[in-house]
């Protein structure tokens, strides 16, 4: 069973709503019983990261989830704000510490010409090797005003917006998107097919 | 390459999809839920739905239709219509939707929109600017006979740090004539805050044409959609071949 991580942090039935269109047992909850026992963990949210945090700290789920994700190996995926938490520290609105599973920072999209937040749709990439240019990816639905600054070695995909940007962050059993492939149309559901659909 | 957004506005009256003319003259041009299922097979990149008679007849939104209506969506969704409370938002944010648009209670409680953006932060809060010409002066559309400019307007709510702006001519709605191209470059002066323009669209080039203008905003419309044979997909062809950034 697949479990969505009800913490108060936004719109969780978008979530809920493409796994089942994929015919996945799904749960939205907070229960750490539920949580021990999904297949997979999914931390969406939108909102401020102090706020999303707080809610996590508040509900006892910052050590089980270290225990399951990092101690047992439990398949996790993280979607915009739920990508920004596993992050050591972020800044929104003020400096906190984060779930601090990959290191590396949050901070705010400072650009001189484009409006913030980034919104709307935007095609990803990944880096080939030196001098070989990009692999364009799908287009996703963006919509943050603030992005991850990995500091140790991970395996990325980019989005351009005046400089470049983590689109999203895969280290063994975590992975994580700036995006939001559930409001991202056939690119996202068939990103979420292949993932969810080699885990649960 | 961040994309020109293309949204489909469905308006509803309580009972059908309806589409008016400068905002009288509504006329019948469908169930929600079939137009819905249809624009999101055709890939449009968001969707705007709105009860336009909810605040006029002093009623909630069709929750239960809205969830039907947001359930055949894999793309983003602003729902707008009679929204008074933080209950009304949370309401529609718990069955799904992104964004909720507001308007009549942004217009006589901005205090109340600071406090909603707070609480549900500035990404989910949209406000809806009717705009009417009077005196060769831009005002919002009101109710009563109150003047009020759509400049000091969006202004304060640019300072309420509200997630985005849908700015709708109400002379050019349903005219198919197209956009007031002076109305969203005025707009775009007034607030840096995302803008979705509506309103006069009527054949692919007038969505060229607004963009041309050097306007970086969103493109909404509806008459095209609902009374021509052009569909979302089209017009993204058009605005491809005139190198407008799209996903198709």
């Amino acid at each position: 069973m697949i479990v969505v991580i009800d913490y108060g942090m936004g719109n969780l039935a978008s979530v809920q709503k493409v796994i089942k269109s994929l015919k996945k047992e799904v749960k939205i909850t907070c229960d750490k019983k539920e949580i021990q026992k999904a297949s997979l963990i999914v931390l969406p949210g939108v909102g401020s990261f102090e706020q999303g945090m707080k809610n996590l700290n508040d509900l006892g789920l910052v050590d089980l989830l270290y225990q399951e994700v990092i101690q047992n190996k439990k398949p996790f995926l993280g979607i915009c704000l739920g990508m920004q938490l596993i992050m050591e520290k972020g800044s929104e609105p003020n400096e906190c510490n984060g779930l601090g599973w990959i290191k590396g920072r949050v901070v705010p999209i400072v650009n001189s010409r484009l409006p913030v937040p980034h919104l709307g749709w935007n095609n990803t990439y990944k880096h080939k090797e030196e001098n070989q240019g990009d692999t364009l990816l799908n287009n996703f639905y963006f919509i943050h005003s603030f992005h991850v600054l990995p500091e140790e070695a991970v395996e990325c995909t980019y989005v351009d917006y005046e400089f470049r940007m983590v689109a999203s962050i895969e280290k063994e059993n975590i992975f994580a998107t700036q995006f939001h492939p559930e409001k991202s149309q056939n690119a996202g559901l068939l990103l979420l097919k292949n993932y969810i659909e080699s885990y649960a | 390459m961040l994309k020109v957004r293309l949204i489909p506005v469905m308006t509803f009256n309580g009972v059908s999809l309806v589409k008016t003319k400068q905002f009288t003259n509504a006329r019948t041009v469908g169930n929600p839920i079939q137009v819905a299922r249809v624009y999101n097979s055709r890939n449009v990149d968001e969707l705007v739905f709105v009860d336009i008679k909810a605040t006029e007849q002093g009623r909630k939104i069709n929750l239960p239709l809205v969830k039907k209506v947001i359930d055949e969506c894999f793309m983003p969704v602003t729902i707008g219509g009679g929204i008074r409370t933080f209950e009304d938002i949370n309401d529609l944010l718990g069955i799904g939707a992104d964004k909720v648009l507001i308007k009549s209670k942004a217009l006589q409680n901005p205090e109340f929109i600071v406090k909603a953006v707070e609480y549900f932060g500035s990404q989910c809060i949209s406000i809806a600017v009717d705009v009417i010409v009077k005196d060769r002066e831009y005002l919002t559309h009101q109710k009563n006979d109150e003047k009020v400019l759509m400049k000091t307007f969006i202004e304060k709510m640019h300072q309420c740090n509200v997630g985005e702006f849908v700015v709708n001519s109400v002379v050019c709605d349903g005219m198919m004539n197209g956009f007031d191209k002076i109305l969203y470059q005025n707009v775009s002066q007034i607030t840096t805050k995302p803008i979705v323009a509506v309103g006069g669209a009527g054949v692919p080039s007038h969505f060229t044409e607004l963009v041309q203008t050097n306007y970086n905003g969103a493109l909404a419309a509806s008459s095209i959609y609902h009374f021509t044979q052009y569909t979302p997909q089209e017009v993204k062809k058009t605005l491809n071949k005139a190198q407008i950034p799209v996903r198709i």
